[in-house]
């Protein structure tokens, strides 16, 4: 779990920089706090990434389990957290083939590419511009939740960062080691897919 | 005047950029020519706005708490290597 940046780049001093330096300095007993600083923050996103708590679970569990192996290889070259969801996105991708939980067959990208087009429609939906305090309710949470963990696996990971867990376009290519433009086609196509899931429950709510 | 053809070809062109726009992405040409076109075509007007309100909905999500029992559960193994061994 080395990273493969450019070299030269210059050393980035966080808030966890002077942690790290000391687990890696040979206070492994700070490991704890490392945990204790991310595991919240892992755990959402792994409920947002699998289906089931448990798969949630593991992938929080088998991400410090890697972590600890290697963060003597992290070289400061990027935030910690933004190396940590590196090594979070790795592990999910490999937890999820032998996941039990995971759904057996996966949208494949014609299936979720809507179609491209611009449907006639003689106004803007009410809910398009209704106050969002007044939209969210738990059924609408499930809803979009749902429909998240409909995406095939690379198109969630990208809403997931990018709308979810607030990464820039950049921090999610270098994540997940795409290019920025690849990272914006999987976005838009991720968006179009879950405002259609929306679209179908307004339509049936409104 | 556009034939009805080329408009829909020209909604199109604009649609694959519409998260570019609602993300402050786009150059300023692009971001004015998104916002001229979508002042006369309700249409695309209606894709922008439910694609933004989308876009708002996932950044509204809250944290799911950790549960106890797994923290406990990840804390001990986390701290194995640390306890002194026997012997």
């Amino acid at each position: 779990m080395a990273e493969s940046q450019p070299p030269n780049r210059p050393a980035i001093h966080d808030n966890d920089t002077e942690l790290i330096q000391a687990i890696n300095s040979g206070r492994s007993d700070l490991f704890g706090e490392l945990v204790r600083r991310y595991e919240q923050k892992l755990y959402t996103f792994g409920r947002r990434m699998c289906g089931h708590p448990a798969d949630a679970e593991d992938l929080v569990q088998e991400t410090f389990v890697n972590v600890l192996r290697y963060l003597k290889d992290f070289r400061y070259e990027t935030k910690f957290k933004n190396w940590l969801y590196r090594v979070a996105a790795s592990t999910c991708l490999k937890q999820r083939r032998r996941s039990k939980y995971a759904p057996e067959r996966e949208l494949t990208l014609e299936e979720l590419a809507p179609e491209e087009r611009v449907e006639p429609v003689a106004r803007v939906p009410e809910w398009a511009q209704m106050p969002l305090e007044k939209l969210l309710n738990e059924e609408l949470s499930r809803t979009l939740q749902e429909a998240v963990h409909a995406l095939p696996e690379p198109y969630r990971l990208v809403v997931v960062l990018r709308d979810m867990e607030g990464f820039s376009t950049e921090e999610t290519a270098r994540i997940l080691n795409l290019t920025e433009a690849n990272v914006k086609v999987r976005l838009h196509r991720a968006r179009l897919f879950l405002r259609d899931k929306l679209k179908g429950y307004f339509n049936h709510e409104m | 005047m556009r034939c009805k053809a080329s408009a829909h070809a020209h909604c199109l062109e604009l649609f694959e950029k519409l998260s570019d726009y609602i993300d402050g992405e786009l150059d300023p040409a692009g971001r004015l020519a998104i916002e001229a076109h979508v002042s006369g075509c309700i249409a695309c007007l209606a894709c922008l706005q439910t694609l933004r309100q989308t876009v708002a909905l996932c950044r509204t999500g809250t944290d799911h708490p950790v549960p106890q029992e797994f923290s406990r559960k990840l804390s001990a193994l986390l701290t194995v290597p640390l306890r002194p061994t026997a012997g």
